[in-house]
């Protein structure tokens, strides 16, 4: 086997190891390279600078596990921008494994740094299934959809649901979406019908399909990935876990491009070679 | 009966979604939402009888001792397990500091998310074996690709400050032309395929 | 950390690690984790979709509040056990055809109203509002009108009821070059979603579990 050959047939093991190297090491040398701020994220962020003190902004956390380091840090800079602005935040999920997620993030962000009263600035109505079908109902009539908040207490008991009836009612509609259902049943089922502001935090692999949506105005916003959460973050004057991640994104990234440079250098010779 | 009542269920209930639409009027608007919440209702059992089939099978490669049986004790063990946690107490049982909760934050979130995080090492294993420049449109792509990921990081502004632009431009033109496109030819065949099943052409789901 | 601590944080840094063994070899450890996984989700979905939804809005208003009409979507819903017998298999048709009925309706209407004509007029709309260039910066002229070309040799290329050849052959393959900018384009990201999810894990090991970086 010639050189190229062997390179090319590279136990991917060691492969691996590099690629673990490349994330690891930035958290123990960061290097703290600033982030640009894109026009999707910036448009979100002016949105909810323009609502009115009051105003409720729904966070629905369509996502797991598996997408929460690029959601979650999106999720949380989002209702620290809320809160700063005093508006009310209403959150659900259409994966039930975001629910805990959302917990979580509300007792962060709400309870521990805003000290926020549930129920009054704050409610949080977990798990709604049915996708696009319940999406349809909820803008018709929320108290149809959302009975018992995530603890068990009847909405007509939480005074914040007083004002919240229909669609109309919120100021600002924000998917943490990583796939179906999410905001692919917000845009068709949703705004469709109800129109009002709709924006999107995607994990990365979403994101690309949503550009076509911000361009007719169906969607006011788009956070793509961690590297979006980090533009948030920069934003809100924030600095968590998105921006600590950039480095390792950063070389991870340049590893990758040197992977596919180096494999097409050993495709070309190697073509050369035969010929 | 066994095929004819279904298929006046799906062409009454289509007809009447579709056109209600169309139809403002209070009392047929309550209507359709009483349909959906049950619509709702019953997609819901879908995933009881998902939990009811998956333990069904595993019990059934315990009993015959198939292949790797001694892995569905596990699994029958962990989904026994969170059913208890999620139902001993009540609704308060998943509240927070309770053992679901601790079940979900430290077992099944970890679990999840390094799995799906695998991917970064076989997809870089990927991208070195067969992301190659074989023609043009594979040249088209692969610069498209290596453009985004420098102009997605911070490190790519720094060796020259128009990769994001670049890549705004890409994201928002060409890649959202394309993504049109796409969906576009999704949802004609989306239309036609729901009126296929609407009015009984398609019953191919029947079986 | 919230949830993280003591003996949690050390049985969620171990599955950790079970699950990257896996990168060495296939071996028993990672199939523990595995099938632990697959147990604790199909656990939690059940136990959501009961407390958040089964029981307040199925059996609280039929057995409190009297609304007997939930029995209807009950019933139904037990219907759909029928499959798991062969002989009253044929049962789950009735649920079947009510949900793909509901949905197939909506589903017809949010692909009109929800994207077609909002994505049509998205393409075109650029150009109404005056000259192009006059409206626009440059680069966002020219980008509309790649948006234009794309959107519409996409379409072409993917309408294969005639032969790609001569012109029509030409638009088809101008579409590939916005299809493989595109693919491209979700490489990109996606490689930047898997890093992300890595990051967060490896955050996770040192932060959190090892305490090694703050």
């Amino acid at each position: 086997m010639s050189a190229f050959g062997r390179i090319q047939n590279l136990d991917r093991r060691i492969i691996f190891l590099t690629v673990a190297a490349a994330v690891i090491l930035p958290l123990f040398f960061p290097f703290r390279l600033p982030v640009a701020v894109t026009a999707p994220v910036q448009q979100l962020y002016d949105v909810i600078e323009g609502l009115p003190a009051g105003s409720v902004v729904l966070i629905s956390m369509d996502y797991d596990p598996s997408g929460a380091p690029e959601l979650d840090p999106a999720t949380l800079s989002i209702m620290r921008h809320c809160f700063s602005r005093d508006l009310r935040v209403f959150v659900m999920g259409l994966w039930a494994t975001g629910v805990p997620l959302g917990m979580r993030a509300l007792e962060t962000v709400a309870v521990g740094e805003y000290h926020k009263q549930y129920g009054v600035h704050f409610v949080n109505f977990g798990y709604i299934p049915g996708g696009a079908i319940a999406l349809v109902n909820l803008g018709a009539d929320v108290h149809d959809v959302c009975r018992e908040d995530v603890y068990g207490t009847p909405a007509s008991e939480i005074p914040m649901m007083e004002d919240i009836k229909s669609a109309a009612d919120f100021g600002l509609v924000i998917s943490m979406s990583m796939g179906v259902p999410g905001s692919d049943q917000w845009i068709y089922y949703y705004h469709a019908r109800y129109r009002g502001n709709l924006a999107t935090a995607q994990t990365a692999i979403g994101a690309p399909k949503y550009y076509p949506y911000l361009q007719t105005g169906q969607l006011v916003g788009l956070i793509g990935g961690m590297k979006g959460a980090a533009e948030y973050e920069r934003l809100v004057g924030n600095y968590g876990l998105a921006t600590v991640g950039m480095d390792s994104q950063s070389s991870a990234h340049v590893l990758i491009i040197l992977f596919v440079v180096l494999g097409n250098v050993i495709f070309w010779m190697e073509k050369r070679r035969k010929k | 009966m066994r095929l004819k009542i279904p298929l006046a269920i799906i062409f009454v209930m289509g007809i009447f979604s579709i056109v209600t639409h169309f139809i403002p009027a209070k009392p047929i608007a309550d209507l359709n939402q009483t349909l959906r919440n049950w619509y709702i209702g019953i997609i819901s059992f879908f995933i009881f009888l998902g939990t009811v089939n998956l333990a069904r099978s595993n019990s059934e490669k315990i009993k015959t001792k198939a292949r790797d049986w001694q892995y569905s004790i596990i699994l029958i063990i962990s989904l026994f397990v969170m059913l208890v946690a999620g139902f001993y107490k009540g609704h308060t049982s998943m509240e927070e500091g309770k053992p679901f909760m601790y079940l979900y934050f430290n077992v099944q979130y970890p679990l999840e998310s390094t799995m799906y995080s695998l991917l970064a090492f076989f997809i870089t294993s990927a991208a070195f074996r067969a992301f190659r420049a074989r023609n043009k449109e594979a040249v088209l792509l692969l610069v498209a690709a290596v453009v985004v990921m420098l102009g997605r990081v911070p490190i790519g502004a720094a060796m020259w400050h128009g990769f994001p632009d670049v890549t705004e431009w890409i994201m928002s033109f060409p890649n959202a032309a394309a993504k049109r496109g796409i969906r576009l030819g999704i949802d004609l065949g989306l239309i036609s395929m729901a009126l296929r099943m609407i009015l009984g052409i398609e019953r191919s789901y029947m079986q | 950390m919230l949830m993280t601590e003591g003996i949690w944080v050390w049985i969620a840094g171990v599955l950790t690690l079970a699950i990257y063994s896996f990168l060495y070899k296939d071996n028993p450890l990672y199939k523990i984790a595995e099938y632990i996984f697959v147990g604790l989700s199909a656990g939690y979905w059940a136990v959501y979709l009961f407390w958040n939804f089964a029981y307040p809005n199925l059996f609280e208003p039929l057995v409190i509040e009297g609304n007997y009409w939930n029995i209807i979507p009950i019933v139904l819903g037990f219907m759909m056990f029928t499959q798991l017998s062969r002989r009253s298999a044929w049962l789950v048709r009735f649920p079947l055809t009510f949900v793909l009925g509901v949905s197939l309706g909506l589903q017809l209407i949010a692909a009109v109203e929800g994207d077609l004509v909002p994505q049509i007029i998205g393409t075109f709309s650029p150009f109404s509002k005056g000259t192009l260039f006059h409206t626009y910066d440059t680069w966002t002229s020219i980008g509309y009108i790649a948006l234009l070309v794309g959107v519409l040799s996409t379409l072409v290329y993917f309408f294969f009821s005639r032969e790609h050849k001569g012109v029509f052959g030409g638009i088809a393959r101008t579409g590939v070059f916005y299809l493989m900018i595109a693919f491209g384009a979700s490489f990109g990201y996606t490689v930047m979603a898997r890093i992300s999810l890595l990051f967060g894990r490896v955050y996770f090991v040192f932060h959190d579990w090892l305490g090694i970086i703050r």
